[in-house]
């Protein structure tokens, strides 16, 4: 599946870039993650907890960032295993100055596998896009608090 | 696939029902045909579930001053073959009409489909077209919220914790109203690819009133204003509908998924929302 949008961050690409490297801005921003492990370089561990509708479960994975070129660019890979099915993904960010603030221009290919893949194929797309907005939604809260 | 195992209660009034939704970990049952399957899947695994198809008067449709009141436990079948909804409010009949299958409607009902929010339900289309309010209530208080408020997102209700639909209230039709739900059926589940709910009022030979929601096309369902405002004033010529129309998909984010892409939902968009004006249209007196 192909994710690809953007969004516009109220700081300066500095501030934004800075936000979007740092692991407790990211565990706060990610809807049901409280923490990320650092485990390696620019490598974290996290555990998710997924409730969208009736659906949720627990997801264990890790993200890790790679090719930074502050403040513009840098990849996002993302992986993820839970009962209820695997994710796995890379995306690249890229960070334009837009007056103030900061368009941040993602693109993605993301896999969803195991069960929520074989029975929620028509909803991926639509909750994908849901939970990415809740992240931008409270990034730019860390950015302007 | 079995569920998991849970614990089932079946309160015979709402008191009761609301304090158990205080509980960590809680579902609501109403018809189960959303919350069963994700069950079974172990997509969604409730410790409780509290089911409120016992309630007696959750499961009624009553007129009154200019509304109808229609309980969060009225089962699809029983919206679409009601003598009063037919006749007082024909769009929401129309709408129950086309939802999946006959299984499905005699078991499925409003207040369980609108509190799930799937983004290609057939009802929201018509709930908004209709401007719907829905009652919602806790074991403190009881709110009223306009429909355009209650979808917040894909599968995002305004429900609070501890909260449940308890009816939706929609207006009785002015019988020179036209309405008409349009939408391109997925085969499979039944649900809309894209569908669109028009109402249209005219007067003095130009249209007066025109409302359109849309459902499957983005994240969440929506009011399609643009469409409306190009319409409303027009004489509704052939042209003046097709002009309008075109509007239908004008800024929203598109959904697309193996079964259709954002550009095909878009002009699918187009096509169910030209139909359902035209054969609204003709509906008006």
């Amino acid at each position: 599946m192909k994710i690809s949008g953007s969004y516009a961050i109220p700081a300066p690409p500095e501030r934004a870039y800075q936000l979007l490297q740092d692991p407790d801005v990211l565990a706060k921003c990610m809807p049901g993650t409280d923490h990320l492990e650092k485990v390696g370089p620019d490598e974290y561990e996290m555990k998710m907890k997924m409730a969208i509708a009736s659906i949720g479960g627990l997801f264990a994975g890790k993200v890790r960032l790679a090719d930074q070129r502050p403040p513009e660019h840098f990849k996002l890979i993302v992986e993820g295993n839970g009962k209820i099915g695997f994710i796995k993904g890379e995306g690249l960010l890229n960070l334009v100055p837009q007056g103030d603030a900061t368009e941040v221009k993602y693109d993605g290919d993301v896999q969803v596998g195991g069960t929520i893949a074989g029975v929620g194929q028509r909803l991926l797309d639509a909750t994908a896009k849901m939970i990415i907005k809740k992240f931008f939604e409270k990034l730019s809260e860390a950015a302007t608090g | 696939m079995i569920a998991q195992n849970f614990d089932y209660a079946s309160p015979a009034n709402l008191q009761e029902a609301l304090e158990l939704l205080g509980g960590e970990n809680v579902k609501v049952l109403a018809g189960g045909m959303s919350l069963i399957p994700l069950m079974k899947l172990r997509l969604a695994s409730p410790e409780q579930v509290v089911d409120i198809g016992r309630i007696h008067g959750l499961n009624t449709i009553r007129e009154e001053k200019g509304t109808l009141r229609i309980g969060a436990t009225t089962t699809h079948y029983q919206v679409e073959s009601s003598p009063l909804v037919r006749s007082q409010c024909p769009l929401l009949a129309e709408a129950a009409s086309h939802i999946g299958d006959i299984q499905v409607r005699n078991l499925g009902t409003i207040g369980g489909s609108i509190a799930h929010a799937d983004p290609a339900a057939d009802y929201p289309a018509s709930l908004l077209a209709l401007e719907a309010k829905v009652v919602l209530m806790s074991a403190k208080t009881q709110r009223e919220v306009p429909i355009a408020e209650f979808f917040v997102d894909t599968f995002t209700t305004a429900l609070q914790p501890g909260e449940i639909v308890r009816e939706v209230i929609v207006p009785v039709e002015d019988h020179s109203t036209g309405t008409s739900y349009q939408k391109m059926v997925h085969p499979a589940s039944g649900f809309a690819i894209v569908g669109v709910a028009a109402r249209v009022r005219k007067s003095g030979g130009k249209i007066a009133m025109a409302r359109v929601g849309v459902t499957g096309l983005s994240g969440k369902p929506y009011r399609a204003t643009g469409v409306e405002k190009a319409l409303e004033g027009s004489a509704g010529s052939p042209s003046d509908l097709q002009k309008a129309a075109a509007e239908v998909a004008a800024g929203v984010d598109a959904n697309s998924d193996l079964h259709a892409s954002a550009g095909y939902r878009q002009h699918l968009a187009r096509i169910y929302a030209l139909r359902a004006l035209t054969i609204a249209l003709s509906r008006t007196a």
